[in-house]
């Protein structure tokens, strides 16, 4: 039976684009906002609104986004270029500003890009390399610093400390609610699926922050309520996979259509865009230089250096969930020219596999071309990976 | 070819591939026919044609086949069969029947080449595919016949033949082509080019190679497996020793197919 805060949440997002505009009229300022270390509560304790921008799978856009940036760049990033090329996309087209981190270096360029062909009032966060480093960590203070000095302006007054306290509070009474959430795409009975989860997700990042946190806690009250939420259903079939690897992003869907009509069940995934920010994050301090610390104290972006792979906390985190979510192999997805994630698929797949754990990569873009082929390879990883049917075929 | 077929156990396997479309017969466990056809534009109809003549070939009719599965790239349209499988397990499956030992294998078809590796059962462990370009592919072979205004088969003996090599500096095929015309209009041997070109397709498919970590031997499937110039080259290439099969390379994953079906038992 399909969960009816879900029917709420589709109702909320449709009706977002009139609300934003509407709180732009009445004198509101929206912020759109990309990356890994936005402090999207401090934009929210400033009286603006928060919107993260940018969606994915769009292979018009990305072509479109291509006239402006090289085609060497990783293709969510030529689709956010087309996005604001095209100035149609309701919350492209309602923006004051735009932030954006500079952890991974084409998403900087594509700040400048929309800088100077579509005159974007763009405003880029510095993420230091050494983060791991008090001098790193120094740095990132001054950076959110300044990045606040700059979003006082727009919002025509300075941060109040009050504000911030309760924002902090806020996002982080949404960051536990998605944590609970993303814990039951692995209930062997699935109550609800990883798809659903991801696109609530994604959702909550354009709906009112106030809202969003009603609504999860709805979902949250209502999926506790299934009869077989917890240990009620026999466990179903279904080969268990993570994602992880490059961010997907709304729209996007080529990958998880596939993996779902091969038969696969995605239980979880590691993705920058979506449960990664989510782990490890502290504020335990409300203050400017305790979030900064808290950003940057996380899982760091995959587009941040990487330690030697026993170290790693990115690898590591992986592992773990692999570990205590019982997934049968991850699907390590990349975009073409994401540098980041396609040059560490060789390390990932084999500190996985002295775990047992198997690794399927996907390499594509966002056109179909491809789909056919990457239906062959995820069926046969499925079949390797072996269901119940597929194992008894095998004897 | 069967006195008694009451107790009999006919099944099927169709590899619908990108170029060719096969078919292998098995009865109690033995090869009994096979087909190889061009797919042509209907790939539903080339399956069920392959299977019609790899019956015919065992003597069989299709109403006593136990049952079908179907694999290649256009699986996908064979309403005809009672599972579909991908080609990369039914290569495994079919490899296995043919050389318990087999670990690894490099499949060559028609426009897609694959790196399967195999556990002790058979089972597939990893694999590898490139099927995003024709290098490494019977297609760029073909491309390379047609310069060279020879058949396919004879490709391989003439690379053979080379006194020396002349490296092919891209896997492009259609950069390959214009390289390939300079070098014959710069007047270099054809048979020394040909080596140049096995080289360059062998190191390619060795660096896909590589990400499963191949194990010796390795078991070479697919229609370029017929090419004796390819298997030498990735000899050199992959510094192990490649077998390929008696039974008819190109029939691999048919007969993977084949064997799965009848893994699969009687439909119910």
């Amino acid at each position: 039976m399909a969960l009816a805060t879900l029917g709420k949440f589709k109702e909320a997002l449709k009706e977002r684009p009139a609300e934003l505009a509407d709180a732009r009229r009445e004198g509101k300022k929206a912020i759109g906002w990309i990356g890994y270390y936005v402090p999207e509560e401090v934009i929210h304790a400033l009286g603006l609104i928060p919107v993260r921008i940018g969606r994915g799978g769009d292979d018009r856009l990305a072509e479109l986004g291509s006239n402006y940036i090289s085609t060497q760049n990783c293709i969510f990033l030529r689709e956010c270029v087309g996005l604001f090329a095209e100035n149609k996309d309701p919350y492209v087209k309602n923006l004051d500003a735009v932030v954006v981190d500079a952890a991974c270096l084409q998403m900087y360029r594509m700040s400048s890009i929309i800088k100077y062909y579509f005159k974007a009032n763009t405003l880029v966060l510095g993420v230091p390399r050494n983060y791991y480093l008090p001098e790193g960590r120094e740095y990132f203070r001054k950076e959110m610093g300044f990045l606040v000095e700059r979003l006082e302006n727009i919002a025509g007054h300075e941060l109040e400390a009050e504000k911030l306290v309760a924002s902090v509070k806020l996002y982080d009474d949404i960051r536990r609610a998605v944590l609970e959430l993303y814990k039951f795409p692995s209930l062997y009975c699935q109550p609800i699926t990883w798809r659903e989860v991801f696109e609530t997700v994604q959702s909550g990042y354009l709906l009112d922050k106030e809202k969003y946190l009603s609504l999860l806690k709805e979902l949250l009250a209502e999926l506790k309520e299934k009869p077989d939420s917890f240990g009620g259903a026999s466990p179903e079939k279904g080969v268990r996979v993570l994602l992880t690897g490059s961010a997907i992003h709304p729209g996007d869907t080529k990958l998880i259509d596939i993996i779902e009509a091969s038969g696969g069940r995605v239980v979880c995934d590691n993705l920058w865009s979506g449960l990664a920010p989510y782990l490890d994050k502290k504020v335990e301090d409300a203050t400017l230089g305790g979030i900064a610390d808290a950003y940057l104290g996380r899982v760091p972006a995959p587009a941040l250096p990487y330690f030697d792979g026993a170290t790693d906390p990115r690898l590591n985190t992986l592992k773990r969930l692999a570990k205590e979510l019982e997934v049968h192999g991850v699907i390590y997805y990349t975009l073409r020219y994401c540098d980041s994630a396609n040059f560490k698929v060789r390390n990932t797949k084999n500190a996985l596999a002295d775990d047992g754990v198997p690794l399927l990569n996907i390499h594509t873009e966002y056109s179909g071309s491809d789909a056919g082929a990457i239906r062959t390879r995820v069926e046969a990883f499925i079949e390797m990976l072996g269901t119940a049917d597929d194992k008894e075929m095998r004897q | 070819m069967c006195d008694d077929k009451s107790n009999m156990q006919a099944y099927a396997g169709v590899d619908v591939g990108s170029l060719a479309t096969k078919s292998v017969v098995i009865v109690d466990g033995n090869i009994a026919g096979s087909s190889v056809i061009p797919t042509g534009v209907y790939p539903e109809k080339a399956g069920q044609e392959a299977m019609k003549i790899a019956l015919a070939s065992a003597g069989l009719e299709q109403n006593e086949l136990r049952f079908i599965v179907a694999t290649g790239y256009g699986r996908i349209t064979a309403k005809y069969a009672d599972k579909t499988v991908t080609e990369i397990t039914c290569h495994a499956k079919g490899a296995s029947y043919l050389r318990q030992a087999a670990r690894t294998i490099i499949d060559m078809g028609g426009q897609d080449c694959k790196v399967i590796k195999l556990d002790r059962e058979g089972n597939v462990d990893d694999f590898a595919m490139n099927d995003k370009c024709a290098a490494g592919t019977g297609r760029f072979l073909e491309v390379m016949a047609n310069v060279f205004k020879v058949s396919l088969d004879e490709l391989g003996p003439m690379a053979l033949k080379a006194k020396s090599i002349v490296p092919i500096s891209s896997t492009c095929t259609v950069f390959a082509e214009s390289e390939v015309i300079s070098l014959i209009a710069r007047g270099e041997p054809p048979e020394d080019i040909l080596k140049g070109i096995h080289q360059a397709i062998s190191n390619r498919v060795s660096g896909m190679a590589s990400r499963v970590n191949p194990e010796a031997e390795i078991f070479f499937s697919g229609g370029v497996a017929k090419n004796v110039g390819m298997k030498a080259a990735l000899e050199t290439a992959l510094k192990s020793s490649v077998y390929v099969p008696d039974f008819d390379p190109q029939l691999v994953g048919a007969l993977g197919a084949a064997v799965l079906a009848k893994s699969h038992g009687p439909k119910v």
